[in-house]
């Protein structure tokens, strides 16, 4: 099957937001083959300062596939893709990661206590200026939700709704301009899910790009792009 | 004084021993009959070409010989290793090769120079069995500590990959997996040390013993072996896993499953 893109349906929602010149994420033709397979081919895709984008389909048409190509987790064959104006490579991708906030589908956050794994990010020399943003982790674990006495628990212990709000309030902590979000609400209930459609509207300043078929997601984005 | 020869007849007469436990393979049935005479025809045919090996070597004492004779050595480790752990050669061998030559010659040459003050560095009296036990060793633990590295990265992919969209670099994503596996690779070896000398007498020792020395003598070897062998297997396995991570991952920092032979 070979994925195209629909550019015209743009959400009755709309978050608004500032547009630069400057696409924050600008994906140009890029083909996707793993063993042997095509998962996307000669796909496009822009998604400016501050709008929102929710990248809708079936599964398996390579929704995901699009955010860990913007990571550089998989390498096109062909195409390219900038960050900021900036071309992903071997050299750029370092400092390009430190303008992506990820929250995956289903998280693995590894193991430990949660407090060390918010604090983790933050021991990397890329983002050592940002420790005073820890002090945020109490209005954030409010706003979503989540209860203070998480900081002390295991986190493979925690539930697919916590992973997922957890990771949303690591991405915040870090202060990054561009969000991949996967899936964002699929383990999240309505009053969670209203907290976090209510935050994604507080910032305009920042790009989303999401995968979803949550309806309330698709009905708020700036425009949807379905993979058929 | 040294140790009792033994004779061809007499060490021959003593493979009847093997009767018992291979009669007993039989009788339960246990299916490595086949695979237990063909280890012991290797491991005599090793050791006899070793010996006849060794002999010559011990005769010229050439500081060039004897090197060379380590790094033969090496080469058969790295060999094993990229076996053992499922790594492309091509890919590895040169980092494994770098691992296992620092991990043997710094403990070796502190070994035979400052400790045992030998003016000659590469006396093969000291130099082949001292490095052959701390490079066995070494093999060991890096077969163990690479091992481990490799599949907690594997097994742990969602982890690892959003360690690296979180900003970090290569060496602070790898970091927690090369802690843990540097743990599994030392473990035996810290086990051994705090069990030594109660649960069983080491190799080196008795051999120490059996040439004739006086144990007080037998025990500051083994205890200078026993440091030198942990100190060469945390270098080797540190060394290897940082060595090889630039041939693991890819430019992008994730795992390349090409790497290994497994691979598609």
């Amino acid at each position: 099957m070979k994925p195209s893109t629909d550019f015209g349906a743009d959400g009755p929602g709309g978050w608004g937001g500032n547009r630069a010149s400057v696409p924050s994420i600008e994906i140009k033709n890029i083909t996707v083959r793993f063993e042997g397979k095509m998962i996307l081919e000669d796909f496009s895709l822009h998604v400016n300062s501050g709008e929102k984008v929710v990248l809708t389909g079936e599964s398996g048409l390579g929704k995901s596939t699009v955010l860990r190509s913007v990571l550089g987790f998989v390498i096109p064959v062909e195409g390219s893709i900038f960050i900021n104006g900036q071309p992903l490579s071997p050299e750029t991708v370092w400092r390009l990661r430190t303008f992506l906030a990820y929250v995956p589908q289903e998280p693995n956050l590894g193991s430990g206590p949660l407090r060390e794994w918010l604090e983790r990010p933050f021991t990397y020399r890329a983002n050592s200026g940002l420790r005073k943003n820890l002090d945020r982790i109490p209005e954030l674990f409010d706003r979503f939700l989540l209860s203070m006495d998480l900081l002390e628990k295991e986190v493979s212990t925690l539930s697919g709704g916590e992973k997922q709000r957890v990771a949303l309030v690591s991405a915040i902590l870090l202060d990054r301009k561009i969000f991949l979000l996967d899936e964002p609400t699929s383990a999240l209930d309505d009053s969670n899910r209203d907290r976090m459609m209510d935050y994604l509207r507080s910032i305009p300043d920042r790009a989303v790009l999401a995968v979803s078929h949550d309806p309330a997601l698709l009905a708020l984005a700036d425009r949807v792009v379905r993979l058929s | 004084m040294g140790a009792v020869n033994i004779g061809p007849g007499a060490l021959a007469a003593y493979y009847a021993l093997l009767i018992f436990p291979l009669t007993v393979m039989v009788w339960f049935r246990i299916p490595i009959i086949s695979r237990t005479i063909t280890a012991v025809a290797r491991m005599t045919l090793q050791l006899l070409f070793v010996g006849l090996y060794l002999q010559v070597v011990f005769k010229l004492n050439n500081p060039w010989v004897n090197s060379l004779w380590l790094i033969l050595m090496i080469g058969v480790a790295d060999f094993s290793i990229a076996r053992g752990c499922g790594l492309r050669l091509t890919r590895f061998a040169i980092p494994l090769f770098g691992a296992l030559v620092a991990g043997t010659a710094i403990p070796l040459l502190l070994f035979v120079g400052p400790l045992l003050q030998r003016p000659d560095l590469m006396d093969a009296q000291y130099v082949i069995p001292i490095g052959g036990m701390i490079l066995g060793n070494c093999l060991r633990a890096d077969i163990i500590g690479i091992r481990n590295f490799y599949d907690a990265v594997q097994k742990s992919d969602k982890a690892f990959v959003h360690a690296l969209s979180q900003g970090a670099r290569l060496q602070e994503a790898v970091r927690p997996y090369l802690r843990d596996a540097c743990q599994a690779a030392l473990l035996p070896t810290v086990a051994t040390m705090a069990t030594i000398g109660l649960v069983a007498l080491p190799g080196m020792m008795t051999g120490v013993i059996l040439g004739g020395t006086d144990p007080m003598t037998a025990i500051r070897y083994q205890i200078a072996i026993m440091i030198a062998i942990f100190s060469g297997t945390a270098i080797t396995v540190i060394l290897a896993i940082l060595l090889t991570v630039r041939k693991g991952f890819t430019p992008y920092g994730v795992l390349d499953l090409q790497a290994f032979k497994s691979a598609p």
